[in-house]
């Protein structure tokens, strides 16, 4: 596995997870701001397409998403480093 | 509840061991006006607000959680190769010998963390104009830090938070101006 490549995907996730963080926090004082809430919208639709992406290749981010039974076969375990700040 | 996810808020890395950095960097971590003092000072408040300013405190207090972890990857790895004499020139003797290459919840002094240094007062406006000054103060020392860091790697992620404290400190404004919107409609009736 491409450590580098990793990494900018995990980028990519973590870029529009912030967005969502971002947007959330801005509609919860703004809750009827339809334009701000239709991008908060989109931005956890993006997150979600990101998050995907990346635990396709690398396996789950956290245990709301399944491992596949490939991912299991190969060797993957939740319990496996790198930790977030090993990486 | 809360799930963990196996990844950081935003970036964090490292140019260099540098043990020095690391005991600054402590006074966002377990200083009176951190990440942990933030997030447990809104974490502890949700409960007796109205209901219109519940979601700023609980979302709030979760990203503090999150720039918690920041905090502690980087005072991870710009001490996890020091030596003992790396760290007791740095003045992290005292630190050594009590905690070795662990993480502890003190400020940059090696004091360490209590809950004396925050509040919950059971009134929304006190509360919330105590999570204001906290976010200010937490922006100045994330200034301060930068100032005397010369890590640019490190001072990326340094910036990302004090903008972070920008935006913490204008949710927590409006919630003020929310709450005073719903005194003010409480009065015509």
């Amino acid at each position: 596995m491409d450590a580098g490549e990793q990494r900018a995907m995990l980028k990519e996730v973590q870029q529009a997870d912030f967005v969502v963080v971002e947007l959330t926090l801005y509609t919860n004082t703004h809750p009827n701001d339809e334009d701000g809430l239709e991008q908060w919208r989109l931005a956890i639709k993006e997150a979600s397409r990101a998050r995907k992406a990346y635990e396709k290749r690398y396996g789950p981010l956290s245990l709301h998403s399944i491992p596949s039974e490939q991912a299991i076969e190969m060797g993957w375990r939740w319990n496996q480093a790198p930790w977030p700040w090993q990486m | 509840m809360w799930v963990y996810e196996k990844k950081l808020l935003y970036p964090v890395e490292v140019s260099e061991c540098n043990p020095r950095l690391a005991k600054y960097i402590a006074e966002q971590y377990g200083g009176a006006d951190g990440e942990l003092a933030a997030a447990l000072r809104y974490m502890n408040q949700r409960y007796t607000v109205p209901d219109k300013i519940i979601g700023v405190l609980n979302d709030i207090a979760t990203e503090e959680f999150s720039h918690l972890e920041m905090l502690a990857t980087m005072i991870y790895k710009l001490t996890k190769d020091a030596t003992p004499e790396q760290l007791e020139e740095a003045g992290l003797g005292a630190h050594f010998v009590n905690h070795g290459h662990a993480l502890f919840y003190s400020n940059a002094g090696g004091v360490p963390f209590t809950t004396t240094y925050i509040q919950a007062k059971g009134d929304p406006i006190a509360d919330l104009y105590e999570d204001i000054a906290a976010e200010e103060k937490a922006r100045a020392t994330y200034q301060w830090i930068i100032d005397v860091s010369d890590d640019p790697l490190i001072n990326d992620s340094l910036k990302f938070l004090r903008e972070r404290e920008n935006i913490h400190s204008l949710r927590f404004r409006e919630a003020v101006e929310v709450l005073k919107e719903e005194r003010d409609r409480k009065k015509i009736f």
